[in-house]
């Protein structure tokens, strides 16, 4: 009898050290988690880095090569707000993921649309802006096409940016089209101009810019954008103090109705085009 | 050699005629049927424009590429030949060890497409060597002065580790077809004068540095210097891991600007101003090495 109550006490009390060599591992797991976080780590760097592509009007370089853009307005104002120095890395969009997750930089803040696939290797920020796809199409090759329907056809070819959205919107909305996929943007437009694609599909405004500039080669088929994405900012997975803070920043600048206000310069008026040319 | 006068055959006429008819075609087809609307003016502020601030013609971010791809270039060719010279030793070494890494090496590098092996690197083995070696912690803890002198030389601070990572892929590639010339230089030596120096009771040693390197020397020089060349050309490929350097600043500009052509053809003209006066420089150094070996 007394050796059993004997194994139990030893039983209750290897149990309770073990629970509270947990308790304490968990204590220090979740410092250590603090100290290793992306924010801690810029804090204490002073330099909050920044992985970025050129896109228009998000992120370009002016004619003094500073970089002017939305998405380096909202970076540069986080960075402000959390004290410490902005450093942009201009990356190329088809690398910018594995960038991120290799510690190139600590945040991507590029117009990259929250999508699950994304997710899973990454995490995102809630959205802090919207962005759609549109088309632009061939004043010839594209004549009379009105929908997107239209350009479901095979004998349809549809020029996009390497590794973005578009793609996946090309191929869920105009399945049976033929993609042409390009590194830049520049090169996805120039097929069109060229006619040796009929349209091309990427987030709006730029089909309607490079409509406004080409109005005798291209033309917009259908008004406005045909889908909606959120855009958020994305971090490496396992790491929510960042997270937190860009949540709560992205909730912050919104009730000040900044964002609205930058988008609005960016997105709806061209006063900066002067800038960069 | 009997001097050859210079006639114009009719066949010459004809074949210049040929290609004159077929670039004045290409050109016709690019303005006629491209649809593109050049725009030329804006170009050249993006290689120098006017500051107002400091009164002054400052570059820029053209300019700022190609001094990254000469900087990139000038340390790869460093780098590669310590790389190729040692490992084309290593090629024609007596020990079969020394040998195995210098033909691993090679055929590694050789037998990989150049942006599978800078991939690779940049993202997997770029990282382990730049924390083991420190260099972003060396970076943040040097003085103004030391890191302005490592910006003028390499890179700014915040773009160093890539730099260096893109430099060392470079070399490391460049290093593997060093070595094929080093290699093939050594080999190309007499048998003769292997088998002098050994009968006159020479070191290994010895032999390489007083009988073997001295005449492979001008035979290795000409090729090492198309190596140079090609240095520069392949320098372009790390533009895909984000090195700032000739072809990413335009491609950059590009995506900006939709100045496809224009920015396309100024970089061509900027690479063929970098590898023609090498090239001519190479040229004359073969003249004078014929001659001095005369």
């Amino acid at each position: 009898m007394r050796t059993k109550s004997f194994v139990v006490a030893v039983a209750i009390f290897v149990v309770f050290i073990i629970g509270l060599v947990g308790v304490s591992f968990a204590g220090k797991l979740q410092q250590q988690m603090t100290e290793e976080s992306t924010l801690e780590q810029a804090l204490r760097r002073g330099v909050l880095r920044v992985g970025m592509s050129t896109f228009v009007p998000w992120a370009m370089k002016d004619k003094t090569g500073t970089l002017i853009g939305f998405e380096i307005d909202v970076a540069t104002r986080l960075a402000k707000d959390m004290g410490v120095k902005v450093e942009f890395v201009p990356t190329k969009w088809a690398g910018i993921i594995p960038a991120l997750l290799t510690g190139k930089f600590d945040v991507i803040i590029g117009g990259m649309g929250i999508l699950p696939r994304r997710n899973l290797k990454l995490n995102f920020s809630m959205p802090y802006d919207y962005s759609g796809m549109s088309i632009v199409a061939n004043r010839e090759l594209a004549a009379g096409f009105k929908g997107l329907e239209d350009f479901n056809r095979p004998d349809v070819v549809l020029s996009v940016r390497l590794g973005a959205t578009p793609v996946d919107a090309a191929k869920k909305h105009m399945p049976r089209a033929q993609l042409r996929m390009f590194d830049d943007e520049s090169q996805a437009v120039q097929e069109v101009i060229n006619g040796k694609a009929h349209a091309m599909v990427s987030s709006a405004p730029l089909p309607a810019f490079q409509a406004l500039k080409y109005p005798e080669r291209l033309f917009l088929p259908i008004k406005g954008t045909f889908t909606k994405e959120p855009i958020g900012f994305a971090v490496r997975k396992g790491d929510f103090d960042t997270l937190n803070f860009f949540n709560n920043w992205i909730v912050f600048v919104t009730a000040e109705g900044w964002l609205k206000e930058r988008k609005h310069y960016w997105f709806e008026t061209n006063e900066w085009e002067s800038r960069i040319r | 050699m009997k001097q050859r006068k210079t006639r114009i055959t009719p066949l010459d006429i004809i074949v210049a005629a040929a290609l004159l008819a077929a670039g004045a075609y290409v050109a016709y087809r690019i303005t006629v049927g491209l649809h593109y609307k050049w725009n030329w003016s804006a170009i050249p502020q993006y290689l120098f424009r006017y500051d107002q601030e400091s009164d002054s013609w400052l570059p820029n971010v053209l300019i700022y590429g190609l001094l990254t791809t000469i900087k990139l270039s000038m340390w790869g060719t460093v780098l590669a030949t310590i790389i190729g010279v040692v490992m084309g030793l290593c090629r024609a070494s007596k020990s079969l060890f020394k040998r195995l890494i210098g033909r691993t090496y090679v055929e590694l590098i050789r037998n990989l497409p150049p942006l599978v092996l800078i991939f690779i690197f940049y993202f997997f083995l770029g990282d382990q060597i730049m924390s083991l070696l420190g260099v972003s912690r060396f970076i943040e803890s040097c003085s103004m002065s030391t890191s302005s002198v490592l910006a003028f030389l390499f890179a700014p601070p915040s773009l160093f580790a890539p730099f260096m990572a893109a430099l060392i892929t470079l070399a490391l590639f460049e290093g593997a077809y060093i070595t094929e010339i080093v290699r093939a230089g050594i080999q190309s030596t007499e048998r003769g004068q292997w088998e002098a120096s050994y009968a006159l009771g020479l070191s290994r040693r010895q032999l390489m540095r007083y009988i073997i390197l001295p005449q492979a020397m001008p035979r290795i020089l000409p090729p090492l210097a198309g190596q140079f060349i090609s240095t520069i050309k392949d320098s372009a490929i790390v533009s895909v891991i984000s090195i700032q350097e000739l072809t990413f600043q335009g491609m950059e500009l590009m995506s900006a600007t939709y100045l496809t052509f224009e920015v396309w053809i100024t970089i061509t003209g900027l690479y063929l101003m970098l590898t023609l006066s090498l090239s001519l420089i190479v040229e004359r150094f073969e003249i004078y090495m014929r001659r001095s070996e005369a």
